[in-house]
C-alpha cells in the first residue's frame, strides 16, 4: 500500500531512475518480460512517452517492457511482486531489492550524506552511476543479475571488489584510498567512469571487468615532429664534442634508463627527451640527417623498425648495448619515420656499440650523420640482425671503399661507412646508396669534404670500444679473473667474428639480389652456423632467447581486424 | 614386418652406397696425398689419410646442403656458379681460382654463342641475298 502511494507520489514528480524502476516493477509481470511485450506496446505508448522520452535512452527491450508494464493497472501493489521474487533472482527481483534498500538519492545531485548501503546495491548503484547522464536501464538485461547475484552470494567477493574498486579509484585518480562513501567527490570528479557516488566506493567500470582492469596503457605513436624538434633543439643546444667526451657523459644518463625493466613501456617516452637533452652526442647535423633519413625511411622500413628507433642518442653514448636497447625500446614507436632518425639504432647488441663508437666519430662530421641517419634507418629494417647488421655494414665498408659505390647489398654497409671514417670518402657514396635504393647521392657527395675531420685517434677508439661491453660480459661469465691480454684477445676475436658475420650477411643479401639485409639472410646464416636446423627453426630460437617484446616484433602474429603484425 | 625389412633393406642399401662413396673418396684422397708427399718429401700416415678422407666426405655433405640453401635463398631451383662462389668465398685463393675458371667458362660460352650467331647470320644473309636479288630483278624490269 505504502509502496503504491509512494509510487504515485513519485510519479508526479520528475521521473528519476527510481521512479521508473518502481513503475516497472509495479506494472510488469513476474514472468520473463521479453516474451509478451509486443502485444502491449501500442496500447501504452502514450502513457510512457512523457516520462521515458525525457531522459531515458533505454534500450528497446526496456521500452517494450515498460510499455507492457503500463498495460497493467498502475495501482497494483508492488509488494505482491516483491515478496514472491526474492528467491528467483530475476532482474526484476534484483531491481526490487535495489528500490527497497537503496536510499532515495538522485543520480545527478551530489549527496552530502551518503549512507552506507548494503553491498548488493552498491554494485547495482555503481553501475547505474556509471551510466549516468542517461537513465539507461540496461541493468535488467546485463549486469545486475550477475553482479547482484554475485554480491548476494559472495559477500567476501564483494568486499574484494570494493577493495579493488577503491584501489583502482585510488590508482586512477591518485586519491588516497578510503572506504568511506565519497558521494561528495563523485559529482565533481571529472571522470565519469570512476563512479564515486552513491555509497561505499563504487567499482569503476574497469573493475567490473577485472580481466581488463590491468590492461597496460595503450601506446601512442611517438609524435615524430615533436621528437625531431626535440632532437634538433638538443643538438643545437649542445655542442658536439669529440667522441671521447661524449662517451663518458653519455653513459651517465643512460644508466638510469637502463634500469627500467619494461623497455617498451610508455613512461619512457616522456623520459626520452630528457635523455636526449642529457646526451651531448647528438650533433646538429644528426638531427638533420635523422630528418632526411626519416623521410627516406618511411617507405623502406616496415613494422620492423619499431623497436629500433630512438636508440640513437643512447647508442652513441652508451658503449653498452643494454643502454641502447633500453632507449631504443623505450620508444614504442610505430613510426618508421622516427626510426629513421637514428643512425643509431637498432643494434641492441653490443656490436652496435662498436658501430656507435665509429658512428660517433663519423657523426662528428655533419654529412656523415646523414649517412648514419640513412644507415640507421636501414638498420632498423634489420630488426633481427642486431649486431650482425652492423657487422655486415662493417664488412661492407671495405668493399664499399674499394669503389663499388652504390651496390651495397646491405644497408648496414652504409652504417659501416660511417663507422670507419678512414674509408669515409668512398664510403659515403656506398652508404648513400643502400637505403631502400633511394638515391642519396646528394648526401654522399657532400660527405667526402667533411670525412677527414676525425683524426686517426678517434678511428681506433670507436673501432674497439663497442666491443668492450661484450668483453665485460665475457669476463663476467668466465667467473674467474682474466688477464688483460686475454681480454684483448677476446675483443679481437669478437671483432673478427662480427666482421665475418656482417660480411656474410651482406653477401647473402647480394646473393638474393637485394641491397638490404633481411631476416631471411640471417636465417641462412644461422643455418650455416648450425643454430637453425630442421628441428629448430628461427622462431623457436627467438622464443627461447629473446624477450617478449622482440618476439612480438619478429614473429608474425595475427591480431584482430584481420591484421598481421609484423606485416610480411 | 615387410615394411621394416624393406626399410631396413633401403637403409642397408643407402649405407652400402655411402660406404662405396666413402671408399671412392678415400681412394682419391690417398692419391692426392701421395702426390703431395712426393712433392714435399714427407710421407702421409694411413690414419691421417683416413682422417682427411672422412673430413672431405663430411665437408662434401655440408657443401651440398649449403649449396642447396643458397640456391633456395636466391629463389632458384638449380645450383649455380654463383652459389659455388658464395660457398668458396672464405678462402681467397680458392675463390680466385673459381672465379677465374668461371670467367673462362663464360668466355668460352660467349665465344661459342658468337660463332653460332655468325653461322646463323651467314645463312640468313645467304638466304636473304638471293631473295633480294630475285626481288630486285623482279622490280627492275
Amino acid at each position: 500500500m505504502a509502496e503504491a502511494m509512494a509510487e504515485s507520489y513519485n510519479r508526479d514528480s520528475e521521473p528519476t531512475t527510481r521512479t521508473l524502476l518502481r513503475r516497472v516493477l509495479d506494472t510488469a509481470d513476474t514472468l520473463t518480460p521479453r516474451r509478451r511485450r509486443s502485444a502491449r506496446v501500442s496500447a501504452q505508448k502514450a502513457l510512457l512517452e512523457t516520462p521515458s522520452s525525457r531522459r531515458l535512452s533505454s534500450p528497446t527491450k526496456m521500452n517494450v517492457r515498460r510499455r507492457s508494464h503500463r498495460a497493467r493497472s498502475i495501482g497494483r501493489l508492488a509488494h505482491v511482486h516483491t515478496s514472491g521474487n526474492l528467491e528467483e533472482q530475476t532482474p526484476r527481483t534484483l531491481l526490487k531489492n535495489i528500490l527497497l534498500t537503496a536510499p532515495e538519492s538522485s543520480v545527478m545531485m551530489p549527496e552530502s550524506v551518503v549512507k552506507p548501503v548494503p553491498t548488493p546495491q552498491v554494485v547495482q548503484s555503481s553501475r547505474r552511476e556509471s551510466s549516468r547522464g542517461s537513465l539507461e536501464l540496461q541493468l535488467p538485461e546485463l549486469e545486475p543479475p550477475t553482479t547482484l547475484a554475485l554480491g548476494l552470494l559472495a559477500p567476501g567477493r564483494r568486499k574484494q571488489r570494493q577493495r579493488l574498486s577503491v584501489f583502482q579509484q585510488g590508482m586512477d585518480q591518485g586519491l588516497p584510498l578510503s572506504q568511506e562513501p565519497r558521494g561528495n567527490g563523485s559529482a565533481s570528479s571529472l571522470t565519469s567512469s570512476l563512479n564515486l557516488t552513491f555509497a561505499t566506493p563504487l567499482q569503476p567500470q574497469s573493475a567490473q571487468r577485472p580481466g581488463l582492469a590491468r590492461r597496460p596503457p595503450t601506446r601512442r605513436a611517438v609524435d615524430v615532429g615533436a621528437f625531431l624538434q626535440d632532437l634538433r633543439d638538443t643538438s643545437l643546444a649542445l655542442a658536439s664534442p669529440g667522441d671521447s667526451l661524449r662517451t663518458p657523459v653519455a653513459t651517465l644518463p643512460t644508466d638510469t634508463v637502463l634500469e627500467d625493466t619494461q623497455p617498451f613501456s610508455q613512461p619512457l617516452i616522456g623520459r626520452s627527451p630528457s635523455v636526449y637533452h642529457s646526451l651531448p652526442c647528438l650533433s646538429h647535423t644528426e638531427a638533420e640527417d635523422a630528418k632526411r633519413a626519416v623521410s627516406h625511411r618511411t617507405q623502406s622500413s616496415g613494422p620492423r623498425l619499431q623497436n629500433h628507433n630512438p636508440g640513437k642518442p643512447t647508442q652513441l653514448l652508451a658503449g653498452k648495448a643494454k643502454k641502447v636497447d633500453a632507449l631504443a625500446v623505450s620508444f614504442p614507436n610505430n613510426s618508421s619515420a622516427v626510426s629513421g632518425e637514428d643512425g643509431v639504432e637498432p643494434l641492441q647488441d653490443g656490436v652496435g656499440e662498436e658501430a656507435e663508437e665509429r658512428m660517433e666519430e663519423s657523426l662528428s662530421v655533419s654529412k656523415v650523420v646523414a649517412t648514419t641517419g640513412t644507415q640507421g634507418s636501414v638498420r632498423m629494417e634489420k630488426s633481427k640482425g642486431h649486431r650482425e647488421m652492423t657487422e655486415a655494414a662493417e664488412a661492407k665498408e671495405p668493399e664499399g671503399s674499394s669503389g663499388a659505390s652504390l651496390e651495397l647489398a646491405s644497408s648496414t654497409t652504409e652504417f659501416l661507412q660511417a663507422r670507419r671514417p678512414q674509408f669515409l670518402e668512398p664510403a659515403p657514396p656506398p652508404s648513400a646508396a643502400v637505403l631502400s635504393s633511394e638515391p642519396l647521392e646528394p648526401l654522399s657527395t657532400r660527405l667526402p669534404p667533411r670525412a677527414r675531420t676525425p683524426g686517426p685517434r678517434p678511428r681506433q677508439d670507436p673501432h674497439k670500444t663497442g666491443l668492450s661491453h661484450y668483453v665485460k660480459l665475457f669476463s663476467f661469465y668466465a667467473k674467474m679473473p682474466m688477464e688483460k691480454a686475454a681480454l684483448e684477445m677476446v675483443e679481437k676475436c669478437l671483432d673478427k667474428y662480427f666482421q665475418h658475420l656482417c660480411d656474410d650477411l651482406e653477401v647473402f643479401a647480394a646473393h638474393a639480389g637485394r641491397k638490404t639485409v633481411r631476416p631471411e639472410d640471417l636465417e641462412l646464416l644461422m643455418r650455416r652456423q648450425g643454430l637453425v636446423n630442421d628441428q629448430v627453426s628461427l622462431h623457436v630460437l627467438v622464443e627461447r632467447h629473446l624477450p617478449l617484446e622482440y618476439r612480438q616484433l619478429l614473429i608474425p602474429c595475427a591480431f584482430s581486424g584481420n591484421s598481421v603484425f609484423p606485416a610480411q | 614386418m615387410e615394411e621394416e625389412e624393406e626399410g631396413g633393406g633401403e637403409e642397408q642399401q643407402q649405407f652400402s652406397y655411402r660406404q662405396r662413396l666413402k671408399a671412392a673418396v678415400h681412394y682419391t684422397v690417398g692419391c692426392l696425398c701421395e702426390e703431395v708427399a712426393s712433392d714435399r718429401g714427407m710421407p702421409f700416415s694411413k690414419p691421417a689419410i683416413a682422417a682427411v678422407s672422412e673430413l672431405t666426405f663430411r665437408q662434401c655433405e655440408t657443401f651440398a646442403k649449403d649449396l642447396e640453401m643458397f640456391a633456395r635463398h636466391a629463389k632458384r631451383s638449380t645450383i649455380n656458379t654463383e652459389d659455388v662462389k658464395l660457398l668458396a668465398r672464405r678462402s681467397n685463393s680458392l675463390l680466385k681460382y673459381i672465379t677465374e675458371k668461371t670467367e673462362e667458362l663464360a668466355q668460352f660460352n660467349t665465344e661459342q654463342k658468337a660463332k653460332k650467331k655468325q653461322k646463323l647470320e651467314e645463312d640468313n644473309t645467304r638466304a636473304v641475298v638471293p631473295a633480294e636479288a630475285a626481288a630486285a630483278r623482279k622490280d627492275g624490269p
